[in-house]
């Protein structure tokens, strides 16, 4: 089949020619600058494995892991379950469903610095709506990001609040599942569990495999709300109380811009890297049975 | 593997292009409001008339903008630097060494003390001229005061007069045992100048960590004002934000220590202020200081050295949008803040000013109080045990003994650093020096 | 009243109550912004919040359209957005259709290869790669911001995958059997089948480019190219001598940035819907 190598090489050619263009270089030299001491304004001296070394025997290296893991494992199935639940309760086809969607959606477009500050205010111990909320059905809140068991949670919390956009990618999913096939198993006497299940999941199958794959590389390369939520007026003091936030992007962070060891950052972001190949793929294998792609398998 | 370096030389290579400009144009990365940007757009009309020099406006600053811009070959003439990072910057060549002009200039003279000691780098250059200094003061509810039948605090009142004018100001109601209003509030980054008034020894540019007698008593004296009630649980006001002003306008807090000048608090407050020089500690005489630590530096690479440098003198001795500037001996300071914020007037600004200037000349540790070089290892690894302190999951007394731990990480991490190729001799020298010293 | 019609009411009832309840809590940032956005700027701050801003301030909003040059930072964002927007859709969707439906040596491997690139962290491949546009004589340009989306972006490129892959291949093979191009089957029987997801794409690239700070932030130096996101970041930066951000105002701006993102999201929302027909209640 010569002509379908050269039409499929042509079709993904955009792709190869950035690339190689634009994206192989600079991960190629971050690659390099891993197995060098650099500040990358000084050209790199070479240094082999020494940051590797340096990186298994790193307390904060692990520990940052340990928050990281902890982010992922319970951040993107609670993630990847509301997302799906908002999905399907925005699919109902009744007047005003725009509206609604257009309401969950808020949040996955409201600019960042608007949303540190209400959520600075939402998790203020004493008049946060939260611990309001709280105090109310009469229950002490926690100091939320001001503590180290529970600032993680609170960053969770707070990516949750922006499920609308894998709700979006669900709802769009669920537009090809065919409406004969539910009134079929409607017929057959299934319940709306058994028909989910039965039906609707396979259909969707391919959203909820990128979901979780897309869902699993944000978290693992979780930054920006831990830079802006838990930073403070020190050096030293991002990563929150304890550094109960300090995941590993931060600390790849504050190793490159902020301790000059562009060398040492680059071997922790390419040993995440690492990492998060390897769950994708263990992901993707273990998926691979219980995707159901309705134009046959690739 | 020869390929793969190969490759990444030849990009490094890549990025270090000549630098092309013919004009006498100066580029400021300058962090500005887009007021601010109209403001000194303005008034560089007027210096490109007198001197011919065209000042372009970079208002997209930040840290990591600044360091792409580097290593690509094409970093701005004249940018701010705050004094970990001008060390860094500078002991990489990155800098370029100020001291010809500063020492033919007369505008070097008419700065103050603090500003020119920290200017001196270990090497002997000058890379970095500040464009900010502050001492600190107690900012004060005034009504609250006469609420309590309480007189404004004088020059000579003590830290026991302070936390007992704190104990009457707190009223307790609101929110079961939580008082409605806390006597005071002395943000955590404050601490240091305590330690200044109860004399700690604290060597400026210091490499590893020290908790002297002096600095642990005013640790658990601090502590002891949250146990007390008068003050809010640290961890409770962290967690409010940046909000501490709120806290005293709001009138959560009847007092609040803070940087004095601050523009923000003196534009937002509405509640009737003044503002009192720090407390002594019994018989100690006050140690009042004034703190410089970043400012202006140029770069090395600069086509235009001698019109950076009149650049960077303009922006911090006349550009209108930055005056009167604190950090110039002969600019009447007060007066010029008086005119342009009336509300100064009887706030005791002045005399907080006055007796800062009055004692040693300024100090300029506070805020600078680690070296460059050790600043992130200390703090990476301090911090936490500050924050266990404020969580109530560790002592004082385990603090302290965990401070040669803490040391003997930060003595690796030094070493580390004395290895980099990066590191210019003369720097190296005296890095070594320093920490063969230090104990 | 039937009782199944009865029984089908309380349902609708039902949930428009959850929607609404829920709804509610997601719509917290944008009804805080607006309050915010008309209060007077120590009201912002005070405890307990004031939701209702008595009086209304609405010259907040005049002051952040008198601060922000917004027809010229608009042109500039418009300007990167439209062509981002274009060109991501449709080279996304060249490459995943490619990926979808195509059998050829290495194809897997460089599928693969496309999704591993989106796991290294941006914050070390973002000199180098600013080293390179440097270079390239771009920095101060629109070029680095739009150029890279001629190629594709992974992301979409692995969404539109997945929707194609969904899509059976019945009409596909009708289409070729009558001697279509497989360029003329991407566009007539894949994009309009995969209506939703092209209009997930378009959204979210709207978004992204729309709201993006950090590269314009790193490309663009002059202040008359800025974009109204990089603008509104100006609005909170604190300059020596005046250190007060304006919360009230820059909520007011960020609100004006918002209402595009969610004019386009309404709008686009409605290709959100089943082919077939459709029943009054689930």
């Amino acid at each position: 089949m010569k002509a379908e190598t050269r039409q499929g090489w042509l079709f993904v050619a955009p792709w190869v020619i950035g690339f190689v263009l634009l994206t192989a270089g600079p991960m190629i030299y971050s690659l390099y600058l891993s197995f060098t001491a650099s500040t990358l304004l000084s050209p790199p001296q070479w240094i082999g494995l020494e940051n590797y070394r340096r990186l298994a025997a790193d307390p904060l290296f692990y520990r940052s892991l340990g928050n990281t893991a902890y982010y992922a494992v319970l951040g993107v199935p609670l993630g990847l379950l509301l997302a799906l639940g908002l999905a399907l309760l925005l699919n109902a086809p009744v007047r005003g469903i725009g509206f609604f969607r257009t309401l969950f959606f808020l949040p996955s477009v409201t600019n960042a610095v608007a949303l540190s500050l209400l959520w600075l205010w939402l998790l203020n111990p004493e008049f946060g709506l939260l611990n309001s909320a709280l105090r109310a059905c009469g229950v002490a809140g926690p100091l939320w990001l001001q503590s180290e068991a529970w600032a993680k949670p609170a960053l969770i919390l707070m990516s949750l609040w922006t499920a609308g956009g894998q709700a979006v990618i669900f709802l769009a999913a669920l537009q090809g599942v065919p409406r004969e096939l539910i009134e079929a198993a409607a017929i057959d006497g299934a319940g709306v569990v058994r028909r989910f299940f039965a039906v609707t999941l396979p259909m969707i199958s391919p959203a909820l495999l990128f979901n979780l794959i897309m869902g699993l590389v944000g978290a693992l390369q979780v930054f920006t709300q831990a830079f802006v939520m838990t930073g403070g007026v020190q050096p030293g003091s991002e990563g929150g109380p304890n550094q109960s936030t300090l995941f590993i992007v931060l600390y790849v962070y504050k190793k490159a811009f902020q301790e000059f060891e562009m060398g040492y950052a680059s071997a922790l972001a390419w040993a995440l890297f690492v990492l998060i190949v390897g769950c994708t793929a263990l992901a993707w294998r273990v998926s691979r049975d219980r995707v159901h792609y309705e134009g046959g398998a690739a | 593997m020869k390929s793969l370096r190969l490759i990444a030389l030849a990009f490094f290579v890549a990025g270090c292009g000549p630098k092309t400009g013919g004009d006498r144009t100066v580029i400021y990365n300058c962090a500005a409001s887009t007021s601010g940007i109209a403001a000194l757009q303005r008034e560089q009309e007027g210096f490109f008339a007198l001197t011919g020099i065209r000042v372009k406006l970079n208002p997209f600053s930040g840290e990591e903008k600044l360091y792409a811009m580097m290593a690509a070959g094409q970093a701005p003439d004249v940018f701010y630097t705050n004094g970990a990072v001008r060390d860094r910057l500078a002991a990489e060549g990155r800098l370029l060494d100020l001291r010809p002009f500063a020492e033919q200039d007369p505008f070097f003279q008419r700065l103050r003390t603090e500003v020119r000691a920290a200017a001196a780098a270990p090497d002997g250059g000058i890379y970095g001229v500040g464009n900010w200094t502050h001492t600190c003061g107690v900012y004060y509810n005034r009504a609250a005061f006469a609420a309590a039948g309480l007189a404004p605090p004088t020059a000579d009142w003590t830290w026991d007069d302070f936390v007992a004018v704190a104990r009457k100001l707190t009223r307790v109601g609101q929110a079961g045992d939580r008082p409605g209003r806390y006597g005071l509030f002395i943000p955590a980054h404050f601490i240091e100048c305590f330690e200044q008034m109860n004399h700690a020894p604290i060597p400026r540019d210091a490499l590893l960590l020290g908790i002297s007698p002096e600095a642990r008593e005013v640790y658990a004296a601090y502590l002891g004002l949250i146990r007390d009630g008068v003050m809010p649980d640290i961890r409770h006001v962290q967690a409010l934000g940046m909000q501490a002003a709120q806290m005293l306008e709001s009138g959560r807090v009847a007092m609040l220590v803070e940087a004095v000048p601050h523009p923000g608090l003196i534009e937002t407050l509405t509640i009737n202020w003044g503002v009192a020089p720090l407390p002594r500690f019994g018989a100690k005489a006050p140690r009042y200081f004034r703190s410089a630590s970043g400012g202006l530096s140029v770069s090395a690479t600069t086509a235009h050295p001698a019109d950076a440098w009149r650049t960077l003198a303009w922006l911090i001795g006349e550009a209108a949008p930055y005056q009167p500037n604190p950090v110039l001996t002969d600019a009447d300071f007060v007066g010029g803040w008086e005119a342009k914020y009336p509300r100064l007037r009887g706030t005791g600004f002045r005399e907080v000013w006055t007796l800062s200037e009055r004692h040693a000349g300024g100090d300029p540790r506070y805020f600078v109080r680690f070296a460059s070089w050790s600043m992130g290892p200390v703090m990476t690894r301090f911090q936490p045990w500050l924050d266990r302190l404020w969580a109530g999951d560790a002592t004082l007394d385990e603090v302290v003994a965990a401070v040669s731990d803490i040391n003997a990480g930060v003595r690796q991490d030094l070493e580390r650093q004395l290895r980099s190729p990066a590191l210019r001799p003369a720097w190296r020298a005296a890095l070594e020096r320093e920490l063969a010293a230090a104990k | 009243m039937s009782a199944p019609a009865a029984a089908r009411l309380t349902r609708i009832g039902t949930l428009y109550a959850v929607l609404a309840a829920l709804g509610a809590m997601f719509s917290v940032p944008v009804v805080w912004m607006l309050s915010s956005s008309l209060h007077e700027l120590a009201a912002v701050f005070a405890q307990p919040y004031r939701w209702l801003p008595v009086p209304l301030h609405w010259e907040n909003y005049v002051r952040a359209v008198t601060i922000l040059p917004v027809p010229r930072f608009l042109l500039n964002t418009v300007i990167i957005t439209a062509p981002v927007m274009l060109a991501t859709v449709v080279s996304s969707a060249l490459v995943a259709y490619g990926f979808a439906r195509f059998r050829f040596p290495g194809r897997d491997a460089l599928f693969a290869l496309c999704l591993v690139t989106m796991m290294l962290p941006g914050q070390v491949t973002m000199i180098p790669l600013y080293m390179l546009f440097s270079r390239l004589g771009w920095v101060d340009t629109y070029l680095p911001l739009i150029v890279p989306s001629l190629f594709g972006s992974p992301f979409y490129i692995f969404l539109l995958r997945q929707f194609f892959l969904t899509i059976p291949r019945d009409s596909e093979e009708a289409a070729l059997i009558d001697g279509a191009s497989r360029l003329r089957i991407w566009w007539s029987i894949m994009l309009p089948q995969a209506r939703p997801a092209v209009a997930t794409v378009l959204i979210f690239t709207f978004i992204g480019t729309w709201n993006d700070f950090f590269g314009p932030l790193l490309y663009l130096n002059s202040p008359e190219k800025a974009t109204l996101t990089l603008g509104l970041n100006l609005m909170k930066t604190q300059v020596l001598g005046s250190g007060v951000v304006e919360w009230n105002v820059l909520m007011a701006a960020s609100l004006l940035v918002l209402a595009p993102n969610v004019i386009l999201f309404f709008l686009a929302q409605r290709h959100f819907i089943r082919g077939l027909s459709m029943g009054a209640g689930k």
